[in-house]
């Protein structure tokens, strides 16, 4: 197949291409069990393959994919029909950043393969946490297991070949309950990232059965708890909430294809621009953030992204100041042009598709914010005069150019004069981004970090949905308005 | 339709009987394409042919799934997809119910909603499309972005229960066209949905793009103060505010598992305004509907709301066979959501403008980024954006900075409404992630709701 492939993409050089790749996916699978108090509501397994093809021509991309691969020229001649249309409207003739051929091969590091393991086991698993959800104050449970595994093969005019074999584990339990007013509350448990490997061997059952007991416990303490009130106070993010906001707010608005307006039809766009790079003041001096595609454990790490370039560890935010961005080949040259000087050196090998069907965009790979100086959670909360300790992701809203923001949380846990209080419900909190990261005044130290996974990330036309990762420690910002 | 589909959900239904198995067969395929413009240019011109099946496989109160992509030709792939969901049930665990299997009286072949002009639109057709749209807009500081997504769908359903098939053929087309300031930084668009070639108007949208542009240039921005303002939703935002009650609103499973803000008391119960009524009505072609469900019930219009008064959950069967309710012919890849006109004769933005008002209003076309803060209250947040204007007593009309607005849902369609246009049109709600599904909800123009909060406002672009 790799044969064919290739002769295809001599076939379109040779007829006037710029550039071609292909992605051909041999197999993809999911398995995907969901357990709904205490049904079986989800017993499902998926497989596909098929190709994706790239073409430039003149200064423009076609694409085309198919998941029946008998007849290669046609996809072939259909992706580079697409891309001699798109060439009619051309304003930046899209050009790629240099990089190297490469040969290689990456597997995501796994001590068992779930695809390996019985849907007997599987189910069980689920069974046991049903069991354990199961209590009073609880009206619905979900325990659910979601697997993937890719074997994707890249091929370019460039002169590389790269066979990817990823697997990917996302297990979750949840709960939500009643209040005596009719609303509905719920506590969730998506587990840290902990070990080297990311295959079935990091689900740790006595992990989830003491998270268990855990979200239990609180969504009753938040099914009795009073209102947040609306106020503003000093609000400290735990990782279950702070990597959201690192998400929408430092690795949205740093996707370069956002930033240089890719995106404004539908996602939005970004309030940065390529001026403010090296100088805009996006945080505290305690904000330092980066893209480690490197971090082992994490599905925002693959080895080489679908521009064949490897993955790298950047930094985004240092300490404070605007340094880089999330990037692929095409954006750093259209970026580095358009601002007339060198911002970016090459891509940061951030360009990755969601399958065979869809064409690789800008994507977050891990996007971190490194741990700090100032103590474990207790000594920020004791350093805390009035605040509010935040966790749980229950709804976001960013603004397009991801200036501001709405977040609600699961749960909230008032500070007052350096000691928790007590829990409220219905815990909001929004702000102005930049605002927002300038306030930033204490970050966790190592113990408060925490490496959370995001296997839903959408963005694109046509929506691709993404895995990637997080780590984060535990960050206290100041006059933040709560309760709204 | 290719006759080959049916032919080969047959021969699939009689190797799992074969096989000892009860199984449902679930096809669709789809041509879709993508055109996508950026920064003036067409970023990204896509096509892609998938076919997907989904077997889902059944004993007395268990059942397992198991799908593919895969291509029309690969029967021994399919084959080994119906094993692998025979395979996967033996270790389910079952069900507190027994979920209903439907038993087809008859093949029901629907190609009314597909037209073949449109399911085969060239390139070229489509850059016209856009050319004309935007002709004589863009400039060095407007830019043009967008999509025209079109395809071809087809939905096919058989099992093992009977011989008959359901099978549902749709052309599509949705259009968002956007023009930004490239940097200033805001954005006004104009979009439509099609479902037949003849449907396409790039002038209409022209027009529409350069009377907003005409304001966005010309009148002055501000930061809006924040508090109670009168607003007038447009297609878009009124499209996606109904849409959200599909999620938190009138389905009977989600009621069931508290993620709702209507209760099975609220039925018969005045919960929103008079004014407002909303139907599921798939006699409305512009809707992409289906005319049987996919158990096989035949769909009438089905009143949500009338006047304001709760009439019905939506159940479809696997929820009502779990909470012991009657399903509703529900089981179908999106409803057809009609909402009702109203009386007043104000049908565009222009119109409103020119209309004498007695405060201010403000105008929003397009909710940003709605998200539920609260399912139980119908409790939603999202921002403006593309064209919002706040159209002053005076007469002047001004820009805003985008607001948030994070309300109920009981409020917004409360009897706060002051009025509904008496003119409708299809909004295109399809999302273009997994299977192609296009989707459109027929809504007013204009709907006015009087005093709902803004918790937010942007000091700039």
């Amino acid at each position: 197949m790799q044969k064919q492939i290739k002769a295809q993409i001599d076939r379109l050089v040779s007829s006037g291409a710029i550039y071609a790749d292909a992605r051909w996916y041999p197999v993809e699978e999911e398995d995907y069990l969901s357990m709904w108090n205490g049904n079986l509501k989800s017993a499902s397994a998926a497989r596909e393959s098929g190709i994706g093809v790239r073409v430039l021509y003149k200064g423009a991309w076609g694409f085309s994919a198919s998941s029946d691969v008998n007849n290669l020229a046609s996809i072939f001649d259909k992706a580079y029909e697409n891309a001699r249309t798109a060439a009619e409207r051309v304003t930046f003739p899209v050009r790629l950043a240099e990089k190297d051929a490469i040969q290689a091969h990456f597997s995501s590091p796994n001590q068992i393969d779930p695809f390996d393991v019985t849907y007997g086991e599987k189910v069980a698993f689920l069974k046991h946490m049903d069991d354990l959800l199961n209590q009073p104050g609880v009206f619905q449970r979900v325990a659910s297991l979601n697997f993937m595994r890719k074997q994707i093969i890249y091929i370019d005019s460039e002169g590389s070949e790269i066979e990817k074999n990823i697997i990917e584990v996302f297990p979750s339990i949840a709960v939500m309950g009643v209040d005596e007013d009719g609303g509905s509350h719920e506590r969730t448990f998506r587990p840290p990232r902990l070990g080297e490997t990311r295959g079935w061997e990091t689900i740790d059952k006595e992990l989830f059965t003491r998270e268990s007991e855990r979200i239990v416990r609180e969504l009753n303490q938040v099914l009795k708890a009073e209102p947040c009130p609306k106020d503003d106070r000093s609000v400290i993010l735990l990782p279950g909430i702070m990597f959201l906001q690192t998400h929408e707010t430092i690795g949205h608005p740093l996707e370069l294809d956002r930033i240089l307006g890719y995106e404004l039809a539908f996602a939005g766009g970004s309030f940065v621009t390529l001026e403010d790079f090296g100088s805009l003041r996006y945080g505290s001096e305690k904000l330092t953030a980066r893209a480690d595609a490197t971090a082992v454990n994490s599905p925002g790490s693959f080895g080489y992204d679908d521009d064949g370039v490897p993955a790298q560890d950047n930094l985004l935010i240092d300490k404070g100041i605007l340094v880089g961005a999330i990037t692929g080949r095409q954006m750093v040259e259209e970026a580095n042009a358009t601002a007339r000087k060198q911002i970016f050196r090459g891509s940061s090998g951030a360009n990755r598709a969601t399958s065979f069907y869809r064409v690789p965009i800008e994507r977050m790979t891990n996007i971190n914010i490194d741990p700090g100086n100032d103590g474990t959670l207790e000594d920020i909360i004791k350093h805390t005069e009035k605040g509010i300790v935040l966790d749980g992701d229950k709804s976001w809203s960013i603004g397009s150019n991801r200036e501001q923001f709405h977040f609600a949380t699961e749960i909230g846990w008032l500070v007052e004069d350096g000691q928790v209080t007590h829990v409220v419900k219905n815990a909001t909190y929004k702000g102005d981004t930049l605002k927002f990261y300038n306030a930033l005044s204490a970050v966790g130290d190592e113990s408060t970090w925490e490496l959370k996974y995001v296997d839903n990330c959408g963005k694109g036309q046509p929506n691709q949905i993404m895995q990637l990762g997080h780590g984060i420690p535990v960050c206290r910002f100041d006059d933040v308005r709560i309760g709204e | 339709m290719d006759e080959r589909i049916i032919a080969r959900l047959t021969e699939l239904r009689q190797f799992a009987i074969e096989k000892g198995l009860v199984a449902e067969f679930f096809f669709h395929e789809e041509e879709s394409a993508l055109m996508r413009f950026a920064n003036s240019a067409i970023s990204l011109n896509t096509s892609e042919h998938l076919v997907r099946l989904e077997i889902t496989a059944h004993e007395d109160n268990r059942r397992a799934s198991f799908s593919l992509i895969t291509n029309l030709d690969a029967l021994e792939d399919m084959k080994d997809g119906v094993l692998q969901a025979g395979e996967i049930l033996k270790h389910t665990q079952p069900l507190s119910y027994t979920p209903t299997i439907p038993v087809y009286q008859k093949t029901v072949i629907e190609e009314a909603a597909f037209d073949s002009d449109l399911a085969g639109i060239s390139n070229a057709e489509k850059l016209d499309y856009f050319n004309q749209a935007v002709a004589g807009l863009e400039s060095d500081q407007i830019k043009l972005g967008g999509i025209f997504s079109s395809g071809r769908n087809v939905i096919a359903a058989m099992n093992t229960n009977s011989e008959h098939a359901l099978a549902f053929v749709s052309s599509d087309a949705q259009i968002t066209i956007v023009l930004s300031h490239k940097t200033l930084k805001w954005d006004v668009i104009a979009e439509q949905s099609a479902q037949k070639k003849t449907d396409l108007d790039p002038a209409s949208l022209q027009r529409q793009l350069a009377y907003l542009l005409g304001h966005y240039q010309n009148a002055p921005a501000e930061q809006l103060p924040l508090g109670q303002y009168d607003i007038v939703f447009g297609p878009a935002a009124i499209a996606e505010l109904v849409n959200t009650m599909n999620w938190i609103g009138f389905s009977g499973g989600m009621m069931k598992r508290g993620f709702s803000f209507l209760r099975e008391e609220d039925l018969g119960a005045q919960v929103l305004g008079r004014q407002f009524s909303l139907m599921d009505d798939p006699t409305r072609i512009e809707t992409f509907p289906f005319s049987v469900d996919l158990m096989g019930a035949e769909r009438k219009p089905f009143p949500l709301f009338e006047q304001g008064v709760f009439k019905a959950f939506a159940w479809d069967q696997d929820s009502a066979d779990e909470f012991g309710a009657q399903p509703t012919g529900h089981d179908v890849m999106h409803k057809s959501l009609v909402v009702c006109a109203g009386d007043k004769p104000i049908n565009s933005l222009e119109a409103l403008v020119n209309a004498p008002r007695e405060k201010d209003v403000l105008y929003i076309p397009y909710i940003h980024y709605m998200n539920f803060v609260n399912p139980s209250q119908g409790l939603i947040t999202g921002s403006s954006r593309f064209g919002a204007l706040l159209l002053k007593q005076d007469g002047r009309v001004v820009v805003p900075y985008n607001v948030r607005l994070t309300q109920s849902l009981k409020d917004i369609f409360s009897e706060k409404i002051a009025w509904i246009s008496d003119g409708q049109v299809a909004y295109n709600v399809s999302a273009s992630y997994g299977a192609r599904n296009p989707t459109a909800l027929i809504v007013p123009n204009l709907v006015y709701v009087q005093g709902l909060e803004i918790s937010h406002a942007n000091s700039s672009y």
